[in-house]
């Protein structure tokens, strides 16, 4: 059985604000990702899915614990773990290519190629013909697309989301739940996405990592893996079955995090 | 999907624009004129002697003869050519000292507190001091400019730097970006807009300072010209100064607000609603 | 305005604030032995700038012979007179502006066409009108602090909520009432904001002025010190000025967070 291509073992961070006390964000949180695994991070706000997010992308420092890519700790961040940030990150004086282009510049390919490339991922997010806008004049849907395309298009190994559809609206958040399954069925990678919404880590989701309220843990890992192509999934019996298991798991630890954060 | 940027159709019905400005510049343009019907009348009707308000179409003829005699222009030039260059220097020293100051922790230190100090003084007052220093020609007056322009932009290039957003930042990281690249590529770009606010702010100032120079040390230009008629006892000089300094100052605010349109209009577009 | 911002250290004890204060404004500290020693090592003439004792010494000569007091005395008149006048007058005009249409029709544009007018400009036509002496200063005072004032009041008074606003009309406010209990609250911040750039333009104005046109003052007085050669008096009230104005702006912001206190 092949070793996990990431491994994140006892992992906890504090976080210090520049005025008043740390806060224990994470406690020993130990998970495994397979190669071209989907996994969902779930739990209520304020559990830390988001910075475990960080940590594993280097953008904050593993203090305590350690987290290993392909067995060698990380460093810094790099290209091979690619991060969407919910309120897309755009370079809002760049246009929707020269925002993909950023990354694929860094690689070193040939302008004919880098071009090319970035076409092809403009055109795979569905936002062919919108590559000389700029952020400022796209909806939400259509930044969030882009911010897919620049993410993709330096193949990333592993793609690290942080509630990339928290800030669109309902409808555009189920189309762009389909598309980024379909796209990741094209070019599968390991995928860690972060969510609060029960039913779009069951949906999108191989496993999804259950995380209690602060300070956070895994507290559970659910097996969510259906046949994601059926139109009518929302309504299968088993995967609602599913859906409440997971919302029961995660219920509780909402309202913990609810009443904890009244003091 | 349609071709082409979405804004052009989502864009508030351009009739609707064009009869606002419209209305507006209207406005303006009734306002002026009454303005300048009431300075007329009140001149002429004797309640005030010539000295104290000469007339407005008298206060135009001597423009009009300072304009053909050359001197309007030349008096015009030097005082936007000082005013020009202090506020070149100010915003460049200033942007990259606003850089420095972001980057580095002991430059951050040393400057602190020079800056939110010297910020609120009255630093005309060291004129004297300059002039000691730099002598009575263009020099100390250009310093003085620079000294006071200097002061926003790098306030405004701070405040731009330090509110970069987490994210922009990270994600070029993601991408590989080096530091030299995330303070260039990243930071000053997402700067920019707070940056330009913090230049339009130093350039009227520089055209203050520049008036005030020039009163001060005589000679050429608009500041000392007006001293000069103000020393004669040249009431329309005095007033044909004040409108030609108003009709600059003003033409000098709108031209940089459209600098600031085209450069970012990236930004602007912001304003532009939009669907799908 | 763009304004660097003022370090609040938030918590810790008073004497941690001091010494936090202490380290912030050391560089400042730095600076003045950096004069000092530079002066007396003769690196710089001294005839370019005075050592700092001697500064010090001058500035107390001129406290001791009233020179300081009485050209002070008249400084602050001045600029307390004019932007008092400025602070009135520019209110009511920006709350009026919000308060009723017809009138913001007719004034706004011209407030737009003067505001970017360099109001330096008007030095020489108070002199013409009123002379050397104290009226023309405070009428530039005036003329040159009231539109930051009234632009100020006016963004302010258009911002006051409307919910806040209907409110106050159904529980049976009238007009005037209105303006008074909503619109003016309201408009508090943006207008304490004006006030405050009147506040810098105001000592821009007085030290410009007095500078160019002036029996008596304390800009008056660094251009005589200056003319006369007595450069070590000149620094010390170049310093004076300087630090008036540093000193009436901290003490306008403390009053200002006390006005605002309810805003958090």
């Amino acid at each position: 059985m092949a070793q996990a291509q990431i491994v994140i073992a006892g992992v906890s961070h504090c976080y210090r604000p520049p005025s008043g006390r740390p806060v224990l964000a994470l406690e020993d949180v130990t998970l495994d990702v397979r190669g071209r695994e989907f996994v969902a991070l779930l739990g209520p706000s304020g559990c830390g899915k988001s910075t475990l997010l960080y940590l594993i992308g280097g953008f904050l420092p593993t203090e305590t614990g350690k987290i290993l890519i392909e067995g060698k700790p990380i460093a810094a961040p790099g290209p091979d773990r690619g991060i969407v940030f919910q309120h897309f990150a755009l370079f809002p004086w760049k246009t929707v290519r020269g925002n993909v282009l950023y990354g694929l510049e860094r690689m070193g390919l040939p302008r004919e190629e880098r071009q090319q490339r970035a076409q092809s991922f403009i055109d795979l997010v569905g936002l062919s013909g919108f590559e000389d806008s700029y952020p400022s004049q796209l909806s939400g849907g259509m930044r969030q697309r882009t911010a897919l395309a620049r993410t993709l298009a330096f193949d990333p190994k592993i793609l690290l989301m942080d509630e990339p559809f928290g800030a669109l609206d309902a409808q555009t958040r189920g189309l762009m739940q389909s598309e980024l399954l379909s796209i990741w069925q094209r070019t599968p990678k390991t995928v860690i996405f972060v969510t609060h919404d029960v039913q779009e880590a069951v949906y999108l989701a191989d496993r999804v990592a259950v995380m209690s309220a602060r300070p956070g843990r895994i507290k559970a890992i659910v097996d969510t893996k259906f046949d994601k192509s059926d139109p009518a999934i929302f309504r299968n019996k088993a995967f609602t079955d599913k859906v409440d298991e997971i919302w029961n798991l995660v219920r509780i630890e909402a309202i913990k995090a609810q009443t904890g954060r009244a003091s | 999907m349609p071709g082409g940027p979405l804004a052009e159709l989502a864009r508030e019905p351009s009739a609707y624009r064009w009869l606002r400005t419209a209305g507006w510049g209207f406005a303006r343009v009734v306002s002026l004129v009454a303005l300048a019907v009431a300075w007329e009348l009140a001149a002429r009707s004797g309640a005030f002697t010539p000295y104290m308000l000469p007339a407005l179409s008298a206060v135009l003829e001597r423009i009009w003869s300072d304009l053909i005699a050359g001197d309007l222009v030349v008096n015009t030039g030097e005082t936007l050519y000082r005013a020009f260059a202090g506020f070149l220097i100010g915003a460049v020293a200033g942007i990259a000292l606003g850089m420095g100051i972001s980057r580095n922790r002991f430059t951050h230190w040393f400057f602190d507190p020079i800056i939110s100090v010297g910020f609120p003084m009255p630093k005309i007052a060291f004129l004297p001091v300059v002039m000691l220093w730099l002598g009575v020609y263009d020099m100390s007056k250009i310093t003085m400019i620079a000294v006071e322009a200097i002061f926003p932009v790098v306030t405004a290039t701070i405040v731009g730097i330090r509110g970069v957003e987490r994210e922009l930042l990270w994600s070029a990281r993601n991408m590989g970006a080096t530091e030299r690249e995330l303070l260039w590529q990243i930071a000053l770009p997402a700067a920019l807009p707070q940056i330009i606010t913090g230049l339009q702010v130093a350039l009227p100032i520089a055209l203050i300072v520049a008036i005030v120079t020039e009163m001060f040390m005589g000679g050429y230009g608009l500041g000392g010209a007006m001293n000069t008629a103000s020393r004669f006892a040249d009431s329309r000089g005095v007033f044909a100064g004040i409108v030609e300094i108003a009709v600059i100052g003003y033409a000098l605010v709108k031209g940089v607000m459209l600098v600031r349109r085209r450069l970012l209009l990236w930004h602007q577009e912001a304003l532009a609603p939009s669907t799908v | 305005m763009i304004e660097p911002a003022i370090a609040t250290s938030s918590g810790g004890s008073p004497q941690r604030r001091m010494q936090a204060a202490l380290l912030r404004y050391l560089p400042l500290l730095l600076l003045a032995l950096a004069w000092e020693v530079g002066a007396r090592s003769g690196l710089v003439s001294t005839l370019a700038l005075p050592s700092l004792s001697t500064v010090v010494a001058a500035w107390i000569d001129l406290l001791k012979d009233g020179e300081l007091v009485s050209n002070g005395a008249a400084s602050l008149w001045r600029t307390g007179a004019g932007l008092a006048l400025a602070i009135v007058i520019g209110a009511a005009l920006g709350i009026f502006m919000a308060w009723w249409r017809p009138v913001n029709v007719l004034l706004s544009p011209l407030v737009e066409i003067f505001y970017p007018m360099p109001k330096s400009a008007l030095i020489p036509v108070t002199v013409l009108w009123l002379g050397f002496g104290n009226g023309s200063k405070i009428l530039l005072i005036f003329l040159g602090c009231m539109l930051p004032v009234t632009i100020g009041a006016f963004n302010g008074a258009r911002s006051s909520e409307q919910a806040l606003v209907w409110s106050a009309r159904s529980m049976g406010a009238n007009r005037l009432r209105m303006l008074w209990d909503v619109v003016v609250p309201s408009a508090m911040p943006e207008l304490l904001n004006g006030i405050r750039t009147a506040l810098a333009l105001s000592f821009i104005l007085l030290v410009s002025s007095e500078l160019i046109a002036a029996r008596e003052g304390l800009g008056y007085l660094i251009g005589f010190l200056g003319a006369s050669g007595t450069y070590d008096a000149m620094f010390a009230v170049v310093l004076t000025v300087a630090l008036l104005g540093f000193i009436a702006d901290r003490i306008y912001l403390v009053l200002m967070q006390r006005v605002l206190r309810w805003r958090e």
